[in-house]
C-alpha cells in the first residue's frame, strides 16, 4: 500500500484551483481527501437510517417477546438483533467519524492532504462494498451462527457475513492508519502534539485504539470462517443451533470497547465549545489528557471469553477485576472533561446568544448522553447488581453510541462549510438533535433500567416483569424518536443541498487552521503556507495579533 | 471571512517521515492480529490441559524444521538492516544485493513452513489444537507474504531510481515491517514449537 502512493503531501502551500468535476473516474479515482471524506458521511448517513428502522423493528417485536411476529422466526429476529448492534457501531458511528476526520483533519493539522490519499480511497470504497456484502449476506439468511438448523445456502451466508464484516473492519483499519499518520506526521511546523488541535487529537487517540483492538476481531473472524468451512466447529459451535459466531465477536459492542468509537465525541465538544463561546480553549492540555487516558480505558479486545486464562477458575471474564476496574474508572474522564467546557462557557457566556447553536447543543448533549452511557456501564460492573446479560448492556451500548451519532451531528453541522459548501439550517438541526437526543436517552435508558428487572439481552427471552414491559414500550418510543431525528438529519442535509448557496469561510469564527481554508476548500486547502503555529489556536493568535496592531497604530 | 495568517513566518518544510509512521502503524495492527489468534491458542491449549485432554498428538512437532525457519530468519535480520546501512551510504549494489538476499530468506522460509505443514500429518478439521496450529502458522504466513512483497516492491523501486540517501526511508519501512514479521514467529516457535 505504502510504496504505490505518491509522495505524501507536506504543509507547503501548494493549492491549486478546485477543477470540475471530471465525471464518474474522478468520483471513483479522487484522490482529494474531502471527496473521500463525503464518501464517508454519506454511507455513515444512509446506515444510520437504515439502523434507526431496524432499531424501531425490534423495539415492536419486543412488545411482544413471545410472539416473534415481525421477523418470523427466531433466528431471522436475531441475526437483525446482531445486525443492529454491530451495524450501528461498524456501519454508522465509524463511518461518520472517519469520514467527518477525513475531510478536517488534514486541514486542521494544516497539510494538503491526507497520508496515503489512494489508500484512504481504497479504505473508503472497500468499506461500501464490504458493508454492501455484510447486509446482502445477512439479508440471504447468514448472520452470526443459527439459532436453527442452517441449510448449505444459510452457511454459506454465515461465511459471506464474516467476509463482509472482515472487509469492513480491514477498511476502517486503512482508514485509521491514513488519519494517525496525518496526525503524527503532516502537522504543519510548530503544532507539537500538545497543540493539536482536540478534534484531530482524539481522532488520533482513536485511530490508535482501533489499530491495536479491530486487529483481535479480525483474528476471530479469520478464526470463525475457517472453522465454518472445514475447522472441527470448536468456534462456530457446528453452527446448528448455536450463537458462537455472535459470542465470539460480541466484545466489539460491549464496554469497555463501545467507547472507543466515543472518543471522538470529547474532541468535537472541546473544539466546538471554546469557538461557540469565543474564548481561548481552557486548559487544552488536560482536555488532551483526558482524551488519551478515555482512549487507555477503551481497548477492550481482551474482554472477550475466548481470552480466559484460568480456565480452573469458574470467575466470569466480566467479574474480574480488570474488567469492573475499566468499567468503574471510564466515567472519569468524560465528566471531567465538562470541567473545561464549563470553564470556556462560563468565561464566554457574554458571546453566547440566546438559543444556542444546533452545533453546540449536538456537542453538549453527545457528551451528556456519553456520561449517561458511562454511568449505566458503572452500574453494569456492579457485581451486585449482576447486570451481565441483561438488557442494560444493550442500554449501555446505545447510549454511548446514539452519543456518538449526535456528536458527529454537531461535527457535521459545525464543518458543513467545509464539507460541502453550504450551512446547514440551524432550525432543523435543532429539532433534528432534540429528537435524537430525546430518543436516546429513552431507548437506553430504559433498557438500562430494564436490566434491573432481570430482562434478558437475547432477544428471544421472554421479559420477567410486568414492569418491564412498560419500559419496552417507552423504549420503542425513544426508537421512533431516534428515528425522526435521523430523518431529520437526511432531510436538512438534502436541504442544504438543493439550495445551492455556499457559505462564507469561517461562519463561526474558528480557531484552527481548517477556517482558514476557503469555503468550499479548493484542492490543496491553502491559498497559501499556514504560518507557523505557536498555540492550540493559530487563527485566534493571528486575529488577536492584528487587533493589537490595530491598536498600536 | 478568511482569517489572515501571511503575517506570520511560513512553516518550514520538513521530512515527514510518513511511510515509515505509517508502516509503524501497520505494523502494530499486524501484531494484534497475529496475538488476537495466538491468545486463542494459548487460551484453548491451557483448557485443554486442564480437563486433561490430548492438546497434539505426541511427537508430531519436531524442533529442528521450525529451528532451520528461526535461523534463516535470524540471518534475515542482518541482510535487511544490511539493506537500510547500504542505502544510508547511497550504496546502492549493495543495497539491492542485501534486499535481494532478503527476499531469497523469504522465500526459503516458505520453502520451510511448507515442509512442516506436511511433515506434522495434521488435519484443519482434526481437534482444536491442529486446527489452532494450523490457524497460527497460516496467519504468520500471510504476514510473511506482505513482508516480503514490501521487500520486493522496494527493490523494484530501487531499480528505477526512487531512493538514494535521502529518501532511504521506505528501505528503513520495509526492513521495520520485515523484522515485525521475525519476531511474530520468534513468539510463535516458543509458544507451538518449544512449549508445544
Amino acid at each position: 500500500m505504502t510504496m504505490i502512493d505518491s509522495p505524501p503531501a507536506t504543509a507547503q502551500a501548494t493549492a491549486v484551483s478546485s477543477p470540475a468535476a471530471a465525471g464518474l473516474y474522478d468520483f471513483l479515482a479522487t484522490t482529494d481527501h474531502k471527496r473521500i471524506g463525503r464518501i464517508w458521511l454519506t454511507a455513515g448517513v444512509f446506515a444510520l437510517i437504515g439502523a434507526v428502522v431496524l432499531g424501531v423493528l425490534l423495539g415492536l417485536e419486543r412488545l411482544d417477546s413471545g410472539g416473534l411476529d415481525i421477523f418470523a422466526g427466531e433466528n431471522p429476529h436475531f441475526q437483525i438483533w446482531a445486525l443492529y448492534r454491530f451495524g450501528l457501531a461498524l456501519l454508522v458511528v465509524a463511518p461518520l467519524f472517519i469520514g467527518l476526520a477525513t475531510v478536517i483533519v488534514p486541514m486542521q493539522v494544516g497539510s494538503t492532504n491526507i497520508a496515503f490519499p489512494r489508500a484512504a480511497l481504497a479504505a473508503a470504497w472497500g468499506f461500501l462494498i464490504g458493508a454492501g456484502i455484510l447486509v446482502v449476506a445477512v439479508a440471504a439468511g447468514g448472520g452470526w451462527g443459527a439459532v436453527d438448523r442452517a441449510t448449505p445456502r444459510e452457511l454459506d451466508s454465515i461465511a459471506l457475513t464474516l467476509v463482509g464484516m472482515g472487509l469492513v473492519v480491514v477498511s476502517i483499519l486503512l482508514a485509521s492508519l491514513c488519519l494517525a499518520t496525518t496526525v503524527v506526521s503532516l502537522r504543519v511546523k510548530g503544532m507539537t502534539l500538545l497543540r493539536t488541535p482536540l478534534f484531530a487529537w482524539s481522532m488520533l487517540v482513536t485511530s490508535a485504539v482501533w489499530l491495536l483492538t479491530l486487529p483481535i476481531l479480525l483474528a476471530n473472524l479469520a478464526i470463525a470462517y475457517v472453522d465454518l468451512r472445514g475447522g472441527p466447529g470448536t468456534f462456530t459451535g457446528g453452527v446448528d443451533g448455536s450463537t458462537a459466531i455472535f459470542t465470539q465477536l460480541e466484545w466489539l459492542v460491549e464496554q469497555p470497547q463501545v467507547y472507543s468509537f466515543a472518543i471522538p465525541a470529547l474532541g468535537i465538544l472541546g473544539s466546538i465549545v471554546a469557538v461557540s463561546a469565543g474564548v481561548r480553549p481552557s486548559r487544552h492540555g488536560l482536555s488532551l489528557g483526558l482524551i488519551g487516558f478515555f482512549g487507555l480505558l477503551s481497548i477492550g479486545g481482551w474482554s472477550q471469553p475466548f481470552f480466559q486464562f484460568d480456565p480452573g477458575a469458574n470467575v466470569a471474564y466480566d467479574e474480574k477485576f480488570v474488567f469492573i476496574a475499566f468499567g468503574l474508572l471510564a466515567i472519569v474522564p468524560v465528566l471531567a472533561s465538562f470541567a473545561p467546557v464549563a470553564d470556556s462557557l462560563a468565561r464566554g457566556r457574554d458571546n453566547l446568544g440566546g438559543s444556542p447553536p444546533a452545533h453546540l447543543l449536538g456537542a453538549l448533549a453527545g457528551a451528556l448522553l456519553l456520561s449517561v452511557g458511562a454511568a449505566a456501564g458503572v452500574a453494569r460492573v456492579i457485581e451486585p447488581f449482576r447486570l451481565g446479560g441483561r438488557i442494560t448492556v444493550s442500554g449501555v451500548m446505545n447510549l454511548v453510541l446514539l452519543g456518538a451519532v449526535v456528536s458527529a451531528v454537531a461535527g457535521i453541522w459545525f464543518w458543513s462549510a467545509k464539507i460541502g459548501g453550504r450551512t446547514l439550517s440551524p432550525l432543523m438541526g435543532r429539532l433534528a438533535i432534540l429528537d435524537l437526543v430525546g430518543g436516546a436517552l429513552l431507548l437506553g435508558g430504559a433498557q438500562a433500567i430494564s436490566g434491573f428487572l432481570e430482562t434478558s439481552d437475547d432477544p428471544r427471552v421472554p421479559v420477567v416483569e410486568d414492569a418491564a414491559d412498560i419500559l419496552s414500550i417507552v423504549s420503542l418510543v425513544g426508537a421512533v424518536l431516534v428515528a425522526l431525528g435521523a430523518l431529520g438529519v437526511l432531510a436538512a442535509i438534502v436541504s442544504a443541498l438543493r439550495s445551492g448557496r455556499t457559505t462564507e469561510a469561517d461562519p463561526w469564527g474558528g480557531h484552527t487552521l481548517e477556517w482558514a481554508t476557503a469555503t468550499p476548500p479548493p484542492a490543496g486547502n491553502f491559498a497559501e503556507a499556514p504560518g507557523l503555529v505557536m498555540s492550540e489556536a493559530p487563527l485566534l493568535d493571528a486575529r488577536e495579533q492584528t487587533s493589537a496592531e490595530g491598536e498600536d497604530s | 471571512m478568511t482569517m489572515p495568517t501571511t503575517g506570520l513566518p511560513s512553516a518550514e518544510v520538513t521530512r515527514p517521515r510518513t511511510v515509515l509512521v505509517g508502516t509503524m502503524f501497520a505494523s502494530a495492527a499486524s501484531m494484534m492480529v497475529f496475538f488476537g489468534v495466538l491468545l486463542v491458542y494459548i487460551t484453548e491449549r491451557a483448557q485443554a490441559r486442564a480437563l486433561h485432554r490430548d492438546w497434539f498428538p505426541e511427537g508430531r512437532i519436531e524442533l529442528g524444521p521450525s529451528g532451520f525457519v528461526f535461523a534463516t530468519l535470524i540471518l534475515s535480520i542482518f541482510t535487511v538492516r544490511w539493506a537500510v546501512q547500504a542505502i544510508n551510504n547511497d550504496d546502492r549494489p549493495n543495497t539491492f544485493v542485501a534486499l535481494g538476499l532478503s527476499g531469497l530468506f523469504g522465500a526459503a522460509v516458505f520453502n520451510q513452513l511448507w515442509f512442516i505443514l506436511n511433515d506434522v500429518g495434521f488435519a484443519l478439521a482434526g481437534g482444536t489444537g491442529q486446527f489452532m496450529f494450523f490457524m497460527v502458522n497460516g496467519t504468520f504466513i500471510v504476514f510473511m507474504i506482505a513482508a516480503v512483497a514490501f521487500i520486493f516492491l522496494t527493490f523494484l523501486r530501487g531499480l528505477i531510481g526512487h531512493f538514494g540517501p535521502q529518501k532511504a526511508e521506505s528501505v528503513a519501512a520495509a526492513a521495520f515491517y520485515w523484522n515485525t514479521v521475525v519476531t511474530m514467529w520468534f513468539i510463535a516457535w516458543y509458544v507451538i514449537y518449544v512449549t508445544k
